[in-house]
């Protein structure tokens, strides 16, 4: 455990390290943001209430998927897509190292920088749009859980996916696509609730819809506590089973990895 | 400490044509070549050996390592390191070996050296006091001390390979592969490490296998050499006997004041030395066994009937003596190592 938590420290201080690039990701992620609550600002003036959503609902509905996208991201699949890719896994795999959990642990540690960087963006952005909804004592506390488990979940997705290098020449192809399907189907774009009906069937049959849509949907009380546990246990199921995925492509993956050079 | 049986590694290939035509004709019905890297190796090495495992390149010398380090699974064949199969336990085996890949670094690259060292110590669960005395041993003999506290980035590539050494040992591992740690270093740094190498070797007990194109680093590392050539092992004998079985031959290059004045009487005298075409009249190139001919006496004869300006003698280089053991040009005496597959 030791050893993981040391490697959670090494990457806050590597993240430490590109601060510079870091807060201009965070400041143009943060410009999007603006002009998303413009956009919807702009819709919500025609109407009060959109698919159940008021724009104070709404506003809190875009921080939270805002969050939810700037953390887990920067250690996530670019930096185990590259180390497959340029054969930088050979060093860990002669290191007395789970890789699945080394990986787990730098994002954890570099989650703690995000997270302070990303709560700056969001204030900056409260002061300028005004107040936000808050949930009550027990959904705030069903949403901590849910808002941990939804990045979590994202980290065994976005693990997963990574290995597919394994298999690929390219990384850059997988990533996109990965990062367009979670956006759209986790309800990072829009709430779930615009989705026409098939659509939403099939997000709610997906994993990705427990990284945004669940806690979104629990800090906003449009579920009641019983549902909200149903679906943080639904989130559960998922982590367990797409981290056992992603070990078993690992496991097989490096069966046939051939690392060049040397 | 390693035992490998018939160990195997093939590679599948896609065999695809030039174009966008080829790469469709793939995807449609894609095609393979077997690449056989490593084929039915038998070594054994036992516990505080220093082997060098030389080759030409794409012989499967870094295949052979990487099944060695568990990083690569064999196809076929048989293979214990420490008593462990290495890619099945590849935690268990990471705890007990060391590895130096000239080529990539295993140090984290954005934080200072020192945060490296500590993450190691983390990672391998190296005491307190064992991690002290180590850092204190790598500081006096690698000079890590000068730049702990720089990131690995802006690291020089001989102070960097100093601290991969010293990464990799940190953790006092009882077999420690080091592939290609010098190229690309100058002497000063090689030969710092080739000392460290060879010093950890001969008191620490510690089994070192090394691959290197560098001859110094094996002759001043190894006592016994393998030699690899398209996945198979065609020599695994002590060093000297090679160089004694194959490299008997020496070349003396002499400098003289005046052009001979009467070659066949100078032929005659050297022999059974010969004398190679010279460059110029003032260059003589006098070749001969070493154990047929001392370098003195062949010396002394050429200087009775010219005046030598200067001279010196060529070692016979490993090099050479490999060149002709890929080329099998060989005849191997018994005693002088085993010659397999020729």
């Amino acid at each position: 455990m030791r050893k993981y938590m040391a490697l959670a420290r090494v990457a806050r201080r590597t993240m430490l390290a590109y601060r510079g690039g870091f807060i201009v990701h965070v400041l143009g992620a943060t410009l999007a943001l603006v002009a998303l609550f413009y956009l919807w600002r702009a819709i919500f003036a025609a109407s009060t209430a959109l698919e159940g959503y008021t724009w104070e609902q709404m506003k809190a509905y875009l921080l939270v998927a805002f969050l939810s996208s700037m953390l887990v991201a920067w250690f996530g699949e670019w930096r185990v897509a590259e180390k497959i890719m340029d054969g930088e896994v050979a060093g860990d795999l002669v290191k007395p190292l789970d890789f699945q959990r080394a990986r787990l642990a730098e994002v954890v540690g570099a989650v703690a920088i995000e997270l302070v960087v990303s709560a700056v963006a969001v204030a900056v952005i409260l002061v300028a749009f005004g107040s936000m909804v808050m949930p009550g004592g027990l959904h705030a506390a069903l949403f901590a859980v849910s808002f941990v488990a939804g990045l979590m979940l994202k980290f065994t997705v976005v693990y997963a996916v990574a290995l597919v290098c394994f298999w690929t020449t390219g990384y850059l192809g997988v990533v996109w696509a990965r990062t367009a399907i979670t956006n759209l189907l986790s309800g990072a774009l829009i709430p779930l609730a615009f989705f026409p009906g098939w659509l939403r069937g099939l997000a709610q049959a997906l994993p990705f819809q427990g990284i945004v849509a669940t806690p979104a949907a629990i800090y906003l009380e449009q579920v009641d506590a019983r549902t909200a546990v149903r679906l943080i246990a639904v989130q559960a199921a998922w982590i367990v089973a797409l981290w056992w995925v992603g070990r078993f492509m690992f496991s097989r993956g490096v069966r046939q990895v051939t690392i060049h050079g040397g | 400490m390693i035992e490998a049986r018939r160990l195997t590694k093939r590679f599948r290939q896609a065999v695809k044509e030039p174009g966008l035509a080829g790469t469709l004709k793939h995807l449609a019905r894609p095609r393979y070549r077997e690449q056989v890297a490593v084929d039915a190796i038998d070594l054994t090495i036992e516990a505080g050996e220093a082997v060098a495992y030389v080759g030409p390149n794409g012989a499967g010398k870094s295949t052979t390592i990487k099944m060695l380090t568990g990083i690569l699974v064999p196809t076929e064949g048989h293979l214990t390191v420490n008593g462990l199969v290495p890619h099945e336990n590849r935690i268990e085996n990471g705890r007990r070996i060391g590895v130096v890949f000239g080529q990539r670094t295993q140090l984290w690259w954005d934080i200072a050296l020192v945060e490296s060292f500590a993450l190691l110590r983390d990672i391998y669960e190296v005491p307190a006091r064992r991690y002290a005395e180590n850092m204190a041993s790598f500081s006096e003999l690698l000079g890590i001390d000068e730049f702990l506290d720089q990131p690995v980035r802006s690291l020089s590539l001989g102070q960097r390979m100093r601290a991969e050494l010293a990464a990799a040992l940190l953790h006092d591992p009882a077999i420690v592969y080091l592939d290609e740690p010098t190229i690309g270093l100058d002497i000063d740094a090689r030969d710092r490490i080739r000392g460290f190498v060879r010093d950890l070797n001969a008191q620490r007990g510690t089994t070192v296998m090394l691959t290197s194109h560098d001859l110094g680093d094996i002759e001043g590392i190894c006592q016994r050499i393998v030699v690899i050539d398209h996945g198979r092992v065609v020599y695994d004998g002590a060093l000297t006997a090679l160089k004694d079985t194959h490299a008997r031959e020496r070349i003396i290059h002499f400098q003289l004041r005046e052009p001979v004045t009467d070659m066949e009487e100078l032929r005659r005298s050297i022999a059974p030395a010969t004398l190679d075409e010279a460059a110029s009249d003032l260059h003589l190139s006098a070749r001969f066994n070493r154990f047929e001919l001392r370098g003195g006496e062949v010396v002394a004869r050429v200087m009775r009937q010219c005046e030598v300006v200067d001279f010196h003698i060529e070692e016979p280089s490993i090099e050479q003596v490999i060149r002709r053991v890929y080329a099998r040009k060989l005849t191997l005496e018994p005693g002088a190592g085993t010659l397999q597959g020729a």
